[in-house]
C-alpha cells in the first residue's frame, strides 16, 4: 500500500566530520525543517513538522531514516503528536530506521497526546550495526477529554523492534486499552498519568553504567516510579511513571547527560525539551 | 486421564527442580513497596500477571510452537524462541527463565529421549537458542501428544501454582490462603486459555507498564529473597 497520508525519507552522510542530508524527501502530511547544528561537533539536527496539525481516522504516516557511517542525527519533532478520534481507523505510523557503523541517532520526539477515542499504532524498527549507537525516548500522556476523564483514548498500541547485525534483539510492545484495563490499577499506571519509555544501545553500556544511572535518578522518589535495566544486547531501557510530561524528561535528560558525557564526552544538545 | 497427563503433570510438580521458586516476576518489589501484603491484593497481583503478560508471552507461545510441532516447521519454534528472549526486557526476569529452561531441558533429556530436545540443546550450545521453560514443556506436551489447550493450560498452572507458593512464603500467607487462592484462580486460568486461543502473532509480547517496571525495579530491591 502506498496511499501514506504523510512520508518523510532522510539519509544521513558524514562529510568531512559534518552530518549533512545525502537525500530529503518529504510529501504529505509531514515535513522536516531546515537543518540545525547546536554546536559544532558536526551533528545535525531535524525538526519533524505535522502540518495538518494531527493524526485523524485511518491516517497512515511513514518515515525512513538512514545514517550512513559515522553521521550523526538528532531528529526531533516541532511539537507533540495530537492522535484524534478515530470512529473508523485507527491512525498509523512506522519508522523504518538504518544505522551504520559509528553512527549516532539520537530520536527524542515530543509527547504523544491522544484525545478521546483515538486509536493509534506505531512501530519504530531499527536495523543497526555493530558499532551504531540509538537514544530514543517517547512520552504517552494521558490524553484530554471535555468531562475531565483520563485515559479516554481507545487504544494506544508502540512497538520497537531493534535488530542487530540481522538479528532481532529488542522487542517491545505496550498496548494500552483503558476501556479493558484498569489504568489506575496495580500494574498499569499505578495512579500516575504519563508513561516515558526510553532505549538506549550503544556498545559502551556496562553494568558500572547502570549503577550510576540508578544514583542519578533516585528510585525512592514521590513524584514517579523508574526501572531501568540492561538489554540482552549492550544497551537498556527505563521505563518512567509520573505525572507530568515535565518530570518524565528530567529523568531522561539526566540520563541522556550521563551518556553523551561518558561516551561522547559533550553534553546533549540544548533541544528546548530539557 | 491419561498416562501423558501424568506424565505432564509431573513437570508441573512443585517438586520438579527447575528452580523456579527462586523467581518472582516482580512481585518482591510489591511486597517490599507494601503495595502487595494480603491474599487480596496478592490476587490482585496475579490477575494482572497472568492476564496482561503471561498469556502475551509464554501462554501464546505455547500455543503457536505446539502449532509449529504439528506442522513440523522448526525454524518457527527457534524464532519463537528468540522472541521469548528479545520481548523480556527486563534482564532478572530475562536471565531467570533462561536459568529455568536449561534446568527444566537438562531434567527432561534425562526422561525422554525426543529429537526436537536434542536439537534445543544444540541451538542452546552454539547460542543460537535461549532456553526458555514454556518451549521445552511444549516439546514434551506435543510428544506425550497431550492436546494444545491442555499443554498450555497445564503450563499456565504450573507457573501460577509455583507463584502463589512464592507468596505464601514471602508476603507471607498461610497454607489455607495459598489453596483458596489456586481454588479461585481455576476458572481465571481456564479463561486465560480462552483467551490465548484467540489471540495471534500481532499480540506477541504485550506487557503493561506497571508490572514490567516493578520486575525493572526489583534489581534495587533492599531485601531480596528472590532473584527476579
Amino acid at each position: 500500500m502506498h496511499d501514506w497520508t504523510g512520508e518523510l525519507r532522510l539519509d544521513i552522510e558524514n562529510r568531512h566530520g559534518k552530518s549533512v542530508a545525502k537525500n530529503v524527501y518529504f510529501q504529505g502530511a509531514l515535513k522536516v525543517m531546515r537543518p540545525v547544528y547546536h554546536d559544532d561537533s558536526g551533528q545535525v539536527c531535524y525538526y519533524i513538522l505535522n502540518p495538518g496539525g494531527g493524526y485523524l481516522n485511518g491516517d497512515r504516516y511513514q518515515l525512513s531514516i538512514a545514517l550512513e557511517e559515522n553521521a550523526e542525527l538528532i531528529l526531533t519533532t516541532q511539537s507533540a503528536t495530537k492522535v484524534y478520534k478515530t470512529p473508523f481507523k485507527q491512525a498509523y505510523q512506522e519508522t523504518e530506521i538504518k544505522l551504520k557503523a559509528g553512527s549516532l541517532l539520537e530520536y527524542i520526539p515530543d509527547p504523544l497526546i491522544a484525545y478521546r477515542h483515538a486509536k493509534y499504532k506505531q512501530i519504530n524498527r531499527i536495523h543497526m550495526e555493530k558499532g551504531a549507537t540509538f537514544i530514543y525516548t517517547d512520552v504517552i500522556t494521558p490524553g484530554w477529554s471535555a468531562d475531565g476523564e483520563k485515559f479516554s483514548y481507545d487504544r494506544l498500541q508502540l512497538i520497537n523492534e531493534v535488530y542487530l547485525d540481522g538479528e532481532l534483539v529488542v522487542y517491545d510492545h505496550i498496548k494500552l486499552m483503558p476501556e479493558n484495563q484498569n489504568m489506575k490499577e496495580l500494574g498499569f499506571m499505578e495512579g500516575f498519568s504519563h508513561l516515558g519509555s526510553m532505549m538506549v544501545v550503544g556498545e559502551k553500556t556496562n553494568a558500572a553504567l547502570l549503577d550510576r544511572l540508578y544514583e542519578a535518578v533516585k528510585l525512592d522518589a514521590d513524584a514517579y516510579k523508574i526501572g531501568l535495566s540492561e538489554l540482552a544486547v549492550k544497551g537498556f531501557t527505563v521505563r518512567v511513571l509520573a505525572n507530568s510530561t515535565q518530570k518524565v524528561e528530567s529523568v531522561f535528560s539526566k540520563i541522556h547527560h550521563i551518556i553523551r558525557q561518558e561516551w561522547f564526552d559533550t553534553a546533549p544538545s540544548l533541544l528546548r525539551k530539557y | 486421564m491419561t498416562n501423558q497427563v501424568l506424565s505432564l503433570i509431573q513437570l508441573c510438580d512443585s517438586n520438579f527442580p527447575t528452580g523456579a521458586f527462586s523467581h518472582s516476576y516482580g512481585l518482591e518489589t510489591y511486597i517490599q513497596e507494601g503495595t502487595v501484603n494480603n491474599q487480596a491484593t496478592f490476587s490482585k497481583w496475579l490477575d494482572v500477571y497472568l492476564n496482561e503478560q503471561l498469556v502475551y508471552a509464554d501462554g501464546l507461545a505455547s500455543r503457536l510452537v505446539y502449532q509449529a510441532l504439528e506442522e513440523n516447521r522448526l525454524d518457527e519454534v527457534w524464532k519463537l524462541d528468540r522472541l521469548l528472549m528479545v520481548q523480556n526486557l527486563p534482564r532478572e526476569t530475562r536471565e531467570g527463565t533462561q536459568r529455568i529452561g536449561e534446568r527444566m531441558l537438562h531434567l527432561v533429556e534425562s526422561l525422554y529421549n525426543v529429537p526436537v530436545l536434542q536439537q534445543y540443546r544444540e541451538r542452546l550450545k552454539k547460542k543460537q537458542g535461549f532456553g526458555h521453560p514454556v518451549i521445552v514443556f511444549t516439546i514434551i506436551g506435543h510428544y506425550l501428544k497431550v492436546s494444545q489447550r491442555e499443554t498450555t493450560l497445564y503450563y499456565l498452572y504450573s507457573n501460577l501454582t509455583t507463584l502463589i507458593q512464592n507468596a505464601v512464603r514471602a508476603i507471607p500467607l498461610g497454607q489455607t490462603a495459598g489453596q483458596k487462592t489456586i481454588q479461585q484462580f481455576q476458572p481465571i486460568l481456564m479463561k486465560a486459555n480462552e483467551k490465548i486461543q484467540s489471540l495471534t502473532i500481532e499480540d506477541f509480547g504485550i506487557v503493561s507498564p506497571g508490572l514490567e517496571l516493578s520486575q525493572m525495579k526489583h534489581e534495587r530491591v533492599n531485601i531480596r529473597i528472590f532473584m527476579s
